[in-house]
């Protein structure tokens, strides 16, 4: 399985020349105040995650991969294991921006917050793969991509409309309690999610034909 | 274990397509060339071997294990070269090494950038910028660094210069100097097979028209060439298949001998796995 | 050692070999004693396939021109020289049968043949 990382990472590797000087524009973008520049790196992310299935797929890859002696499972775990390492190098990236912001902002540095922002982004990134992986297994990435595509504006304007209409401040103030223990809640929520991605790919991929 | 691969009443339905009860034995030391137009099925059963489709019917052991149960052990000596299906083009031949050096318990580097080196290919460029040939020679050093016993080949010259596909047999034909080891392989190109396949199957529409030696095959079946008058007198018994061309008819027999001592016909061709292919496919019974 | 294969020929491929195998063992370039190459090896520089190699070798061994050592290889075997003489001559003799047949049938005379014997002969040197 080690050998199958190492082949996504490989594939990522000629990214990451172009990662390191976006990733010194943003820092650079940032100390003159412009914040929303970190949130470009976690959506690179997602997109280098998914140049590795588009590749994957042209190439065959996929099916090359059940002749060698791995099992069809470790080809989904080894995925899901180099989605996590590329979150662990955003994140140190990231937060490393969110410092900086924070200290040319305000000029101390508040980790509270910066950690709920950090987390905040990192579940964005996660119910994304969460959602897109499966789908990439089951309908190949052209059509989950379209499919993700329409479903994040889906729920963006039907939640749109629905706060128009409704009030949710009820609603929202019943989840309040959960906010201090947010530092909890969150990752376990985000991994579960993940976890249970894992596993429906999984099933799909073991069942799949070429 | 006196077979490398034994498939058995193998069949597997498509919408459009179906494999029909395909068996096929391949002894220890011994290459057989699976022909067929495309689309008959040979990619399909050799998928079916790999496990790379699935719910099919039937049993398929690979030295003397279930290829389903046995599967990763399987695939540690076994070594493909697939039509089309390689690792993603953006990689490069020495990325192919450390992945793989993680992948089979065998992977032998040194034996992998021989052939490298052997086949000429760079090291360190990306699989996309080399010629159909080069990748074809790629996918060959891939398959063959991890000192596998059994190589399913589909299609492993389509793309090759004669020059570059004489090589690659020579590397076959090495190969199989172990007679511990075997080799399925794929091919319209039968002139190739004709040569070095000692078994030949020959697939159409999803079944098998027949499995054997390549020497009995060749020795027994020939092709009659006729006109009309002596093509009457032959009993329908004696004929495998014919077809009428302009100024002549062309017929297969199954035992040119004795097809020889009952109708003295002088014209009987030698026959390649090409005119056996054409008139099989494209005859009448 | 050379071994022409034709693969346009008629004769099957298992054959070639063994009649050139054995015509080499007859004229004395292979001795007895020899080891001949492994079926696998010559079947890879023929570009043929093992079960010719195989076949020709069997039928060689069967006629009594190669033996085999277990576990070592194919041998050319200590050959009958008055055996094969023989064999030789009864060759001859079929030949010489039809020729005769063909001669009476047709009213040739005995000299006309015996002359066109000493010109080919003659050719032959």
């Amino acid at each position: 399985m080690k050998g199958l990382i190492k082949k996504d990472l490989f594939m990522i590797r000629s990214n990451c020349k172009i990662l390191l000087i976006l990733f010194i524009v943003y820092l650079i973008m940032t100390i003159e105040g412009n914040d929303f520049a970190m949130f470009l790196l976690p959506f690179m992310s997602i997109m280098l995650m998914i140049s590795t299935f588009s590749y994957d797929s042209y190439n065959k890859w996929t099916s090359y991969a059940i002749t060698l002696p791995n099992g069809r499972e470790k080809s989904v775990r080894a995925k899901y294991l180099a989605t996590l390492l590329i979150a662990l190098v955003t994140t140190i990236f990231t937060l490393i921006l969110l410092i900086a912001v924070s200290y040319f902002k305000t000029n101390t540095i508040n980790m509270e917050e910066i950690l709920e922002n950090m987390l905040g982004m990192l579940f964005g990134i996660f119910v994304i793969q969460a959602f897109m992986y499966p789908s990439i297994y089951k309908f190949g990435v052209e059509k989950a991509r379209i499919g993700i595509f329409i479903l994040v504006f889906g729920v963006a304007i039907i939640g749109g409309v629905l706060s128009k209409l409704f009030d949710f401040s009820k609603i929202a103030d019943m989840f309040k309690f959960l906010n201090q223990y947010s530092l909890i809640v969150i990752p376990l929520a985000m991994f579960g999610l993940l976890y249970l991605s894992y596993k429906v790919s999984e099933k799909i991929y073991q069942k799949k034909e070429f | 274990m006196e077979n490398i691969l034994e498939i058995k009443n193998l069949s597997k339905k498509y919408k459009d397509f179906q494999l029909k009860d395909i068996n096929i034995k391949l002894p220890k030391g011994m290459i057989m060339g699976l022909i067929g137009e495309n689309g008959a099925g040979k990619t399909t059963t050799i998928k079916a071997i790999l496990d790379i489709i699935k719910d099919y019917q039937g049993e398929i052991k690979v030295f003397g294990l279930d290829n389903r149960i046995d599967e990763k052990k399987i695939k540690e000596d076994i070594g493909v070269v697939l039509d089309d299906m390689f690792f993603p083009e953006i990689l490069m031949p020495s990325d192919i090494d450390s992945i793989m050096r993680e992948i089979y318990k065998n992977w032998d580097s040194s034996l992998y950038f021989k052939y490298l080196n052997d086949f000429s290919l760079p090291i360190k460029k990306e699989i996309k910028t080399l010629s159909k040939g080069m990748r074809k020679k790629l996918e060959i050093a891939t398959c063959l660094a991890h000192h596998p016993k059994l190589l399913i080949l589909d299609e492993p010259t389509s793309g090759l210069d004669p020059v570059a596909r004489n090589e690659v047999i020579d590397i076959f034909l090495d190969f199989i100097q172990n007679e511990e080891c075997s080799i399925l392989l794929s091919s319209h190109i039968t002139t190739d097979l004709e040569h070095i396949a000692d078994y030949i199957t020959f697939i159409n529409q999803g079944e098998i028209l027949l499995s054997k030696t390549k020497d009995e095959l060749m020795e027994q079946y020939g092709v009659v060439k006729c006109g009309l008058e002596d093509f009457l007198k032959i009993d329908k018994n004696d004929r495998l298949r014919y077809k009428k061309n302009r100024y002549e008819y062309e017929v297969l027999v199954e035992n040119k001998k004795e097809f020889n001592k009952k109708y003295h016909m002088t014209t009987i061709d030698k026959m390649t796995l090409e005119d056996l292919m054409v008139l099989m496919i494209k005859g009448v019974k | 050692m050379d071994i022409i294969i034709s693969n346009s020929s008629e004769v099957p491929i298992y054959e070639q070999i063994k009649e050139q195998i054995k015509e080499k063992i007859l004229s004395s370039e292979l001795l007895a004693g020899d080891l001949l190459p492994s079926i696998r090896a010559l079947a890879k520089d023929l570009r043929c396939s093992v079960i010719t190699t195989k076949n020709a070798y069997e039928e060689l061994v069967n006629e009594g021109y190669v033996v085999v050592v277990a576990a070592k290889g194919f041998y050319v075997a200590e050959i009958n020289r008055q055996l094969v003489y023989e064999e030789q001559l009864n060759k001859i003799e079929t030949l010489l049968d039809s020729v005769v047949n063909i001669a009476k049938i047709n009213h040739i005379k005995k000299e006309t043949i015996n002359s066109l014997l000493d010109i080919l002969y003659e050719e032959e040197k």
